[in-house]
């Protein structure tokens, strides 16, 4: 199969795992709307914990991934490693824009202002800002390997951020709440809440790997076509 | 003690429920754009 044909095939697999996910995010409404209980202290507000939690995930897992993905490209030189990287930072950077808005929609009415500048908020800015420099570098370098090798050193920092940000609530006063889910001990919500979350990160979760999968697809096929504009010129 | 009613606050979820999907449906319909353009040079 030739690399323009595998992605063609990636694409359109990506595409339908997309909107698979899209549709079980729909699915996630319902359910957040109509099966799980309205929280006394927050109100409806709450539920908008269904979408900020996994979307906060999907971008931390990508970033991870970019992280060890590009360690991996310094010791192999494998250019699908970078490819895979470069896709995966993408998309995260797609998913914190969702973390980043649905949060201080949540904030604004629980904690009275839309932002504030703890340890949490202040770091997870950061690492957004951090892997937008990323892709404005990768969108500047033109020689692929030297491209792949100083995106590989950022992408590789950056993910240092990942565990702060998980253990920020423990390490500095803040705001934010302590982890309810992933934390030592069992998590510490209602039945329903809990199913309907894990429903929703699984949603988010294959979402990723939809949106991963098209990107990488893309990123093939701009490799493809480079090479060809190569040979022909 | 918790409030006989939770706070009324549903606008808020209202947009937070639909910026997400904005976002996302909005970046993956820039990508099948992107795969376009590549495709047809």
């Amino acid at each position: 199969m030739t690399a323009a044909e595998a992605a063609r095939v990636l694409t359109r697999r990506g595409l339908l795992i997309s909107v698979a996910a899209l549709l079980g995010l729909a699915g996630v409404y319902v359910l957040a709307l109509g099966y799980t209980p309205v929280e006394a202290r927050q109100g409806l507000a709450q539920k908008i914990f269904y979408l900020h939690v996994p979307a906060a995930w999907s971008a931390l897992m990508a970033f991870s991934l970019v992280g060890i993905t590009s360690g991996l490209y310094l010791w192999l030189q494998d250019p699908r490693l970078d490819r895979f990287a470069a896709a995966s930072a993408e998309v995260g950077v797609a998913f914190s824009a969702v973390m980043l808005t649905t949060g201080p929609i949540w904030a604004k009415p629980i904690w009275g202002t839309w932002w504030t500048w703890d340890a949490r908020l202040t770091l997870t800015l950061f690492l957004f800002f951090l892997f937008i420099g990323y892709l404005a570098l990768r969108a500047s370098v033109h020689d692929p390997a030297e491209r792949a090798r100083f995106s590989a050193v950022v992408g590789l920092l950056g993910m240092l951020l990942v565990p702060f940000i998980h253990l920020s609530v423990y390490l500095f006063r803040t705001l934010h709440p302590q982890p309810i889910v992933l934390k030592p001990s069992a998590p510490s919500l209602p039945p329903e809440m809990l199913r309907t979350l894990l429903i929703s990160m699984l949603v988010f979760t294959a979402l990723y790997v939809g949106l991963v999968t098209l990107r990488y697809g893309l990123g093939l096929a701009e490799d493809a076509r480079d090479e060809a504009t190569d040979v022909a010129g | 003690m918790l409030p006989a009613d939770p706070p009324q606050n549903a606008g808020y979820m209202v947009v937070a429920y639909i910026v997400a999907p904005v976002i996302l449906v909005g970046y993956l319909a820039g990508l099948m754009r992107r795969v376009r353009r590549v495709v047809r040079k």
